[in-house]
């Protein structure tokens, strides 16, 4: 398998194949930050712009430190510090962008599609960081990478995402990267951010009871509450989702006593997750980030090694 | 089965891999406490496997093997359509003073020793680092020398030597066209 893609947009595009060949070359770059020296020449040259329209602090840290192990140049474009804020539109600011010479833009935004916009309209390659409630496709990389390093493989098991699928990016980028790979998705939560019409896609079931949701996982991967999203007023409050849909030692015995525990944080401690859980030997939680950073490094890797010059 | 012409053959190749085994043998005094085989992917590692092999029939001992890949250390990423798909590194020994013979199939420009050394280094300061080849086709771009050749041949720019293992890939050296050959 050789990787052809200018971009990396959405785990929707990709074939099983080339989600493989991320994996895999992830595990390499893996062992690359294990050791003394934790540097490659990979990208030596090479100019990375990350451009979070939308604030982010973790994913931007693991994609800087990501791009310095890779010997890359690099800058970081903030909104509030961009003309954007002047009225300029985006694709002038991406434009400007890439008439410094860029070889790749990381970039999260708010709107769906923005950097599928963007990445037609450049050059240079474009990897999505996050955009609205569509595609997270790194994040999702790195719970499968977790996943398959964990359970040996991917293909049969069951996958429970639990919370708000609704405004969640991180689920429908991992159910599209599971489906691909052959594990049957469990979406789950409260009936107001459990949209019914997933059921139509094969291979994925929607839950809105927590004990069916984790009985058969193998995996449960738990969304943060975002507070910032929830003035609708989806559910009454945070106890009572954490009554009712919150993981902690008695819903822990719902599960197999092997059902890994998954977070892509920040964590809402004792909302959807209790800290007995979140630092028990089910969590594998830091291992997440750790991965994070080899995932992004094959990304990144893959994406500037085929960009057309 | 291969489309191209076939330089050497089957025991051709069987008998390079023994006189670099010797040559090895020899340089080592059959002696290999501190020495390590490292064969450069793809076609290094079956190679150092075989002059491993060869070394354990000659001695009753040989060096530790380990494997590795350039790609992350390559002068041309980002000038290709396609990237190869990075293989497993496997160093299994500490690098600091050992004695390393990074083993690769065909010696032609240099340029992927010139990256296996820094890979390398970047695992340690090795005391001494060889190069073994089992084909030197005398056209380097960088001032980069074999150490232990199995055999020599030369070839047109249009053509890439390529060496087949395989007992069922009708196995040989091959010298084939650039565009037939899917690199």
């Amino acid at each position: 398998m050789e990787w052809t893609r200018k971009d990396l947009l959405s785990l929707y595009d990709l074939e099983a194949e080339e989600i493989e060949c991320i994996l895999d070359t992830a595990a390499e770059f893996k062992k690359v930050s294990e050791r003394q020296v934790k540097k490659v020449p990979a990208l030596r040259g090479k100019t990375v712009v990350n451009f979070f329209v939308e604030p982010s602090t973790r994913t931007r840290v693991s994609f800087e430190l990501a791009e310095q192990r890779l010997s890359a140049d690099v800058v970081n474009m903030q909104a509030q510090a961009s003309s954007l804020l002047k009225g300029e539109t985006l694709l002038d600011t991406v434009k400007n962008i890439e008439a410094l010479q860029v070889d790749l833009v990381v970039m999260r935004h708010s709107a769906t599609g923005a950097q599928a916009f963007i990445a037609s309209k450049l050059k240079c390659g474009v990897i999505n960081a996050g955009d609205g409630a569509h595609s997270h496709p790194t994040q999702a990389l790195l719970d499968i990478f977790t996943i398959r390093e964990k359970k040996g493989g991917v293909k049969g098991l069951n996958v429970t995402i639990l919370g708000d699928i609704l405004h969640s990016r991180v689920a429908r980028s991992n159910m599209w990267g599971l489906l691909k790979l052959g594990a049957n998705v469990t979406l789950a939560g409260p009936s107001t951010l459990v949209p019914r019409e997933f059921e139509s896609i094969p291979g994925v079931r929607v839950c809105h009871n927590l004990k069916d949701a984790v009985a058969n996982a193998d995996v449960v991967n738990l969304l943060r509450i975002q507070h910032e999203r929830q003035t609708a007023g989806f559910f009454p409050g945070t106890g009572e989702y954490a009554r009712f849909f919150g993981i902690n030692s008695d819903s822990l015995k719902m599960m197999k006593p092997d059902v890994m525990i998954m977070h892509p944080g920040p964590i809402n401690r004792d909302v959807e997750l209790a800290g007995e859980v979140a630092d028990g030997s089910n969590s594998v939680i830091l291992e997440q980030v750790t991965n994070g950073l080899a995932v992004r490094m094959a990304v990144l890797f893959l994406v500037a090694g085929c960009v057309k010059k | 089965m291969i489309n191209g012409t076939k330089l050497f053959s089957a025991e051709e190749i069987s008998t390079a891999v023994a006189k670099i085994a010797d040559a090895i043998g020899a340089d080592f005094t059959g002696s290999f406490d501190d020495c390590a085989l490292v064969g450069i992917h793809q076609q290094g590692v079956p190679l150092a496997e075989m002059i491993c092999e060869e070394l354990k029939k000659k001695y009753g001992s040989a060096p530790l093997v380990g494997k590795l890949d350039i790609s992350m250390y390559r002068d041309d990423i980002g000038n290709r359509k396609r990237l190869p798909a990075i293989r497993e590194t496997d160093i299994p020994f500490d690098v600091n003073g050992s004695s390393i013979i990074l083993v690769d199939d065909v010696l032609s420009t240099g340029r992927t020793i010139r990256a296996a050394l820094d890979a390398l280094t970047d695992y340690g300061r090795a005391g001494l680092i060889r190069l073994a080849v089992l084909v030197d086709r005398g056209e380097p771009e960088f001032p980069i020398r074999a150490d232990y050749v199995g055999l020599c041949t030369t070839a047109p720019a249009d053509r890439k030597i390529v060496v087949r293992f395989e007992e069922d890939g009708d196995p040989g050296i091959y010298a084939v066209n650039w565009e037939n050959h899917n690199l």
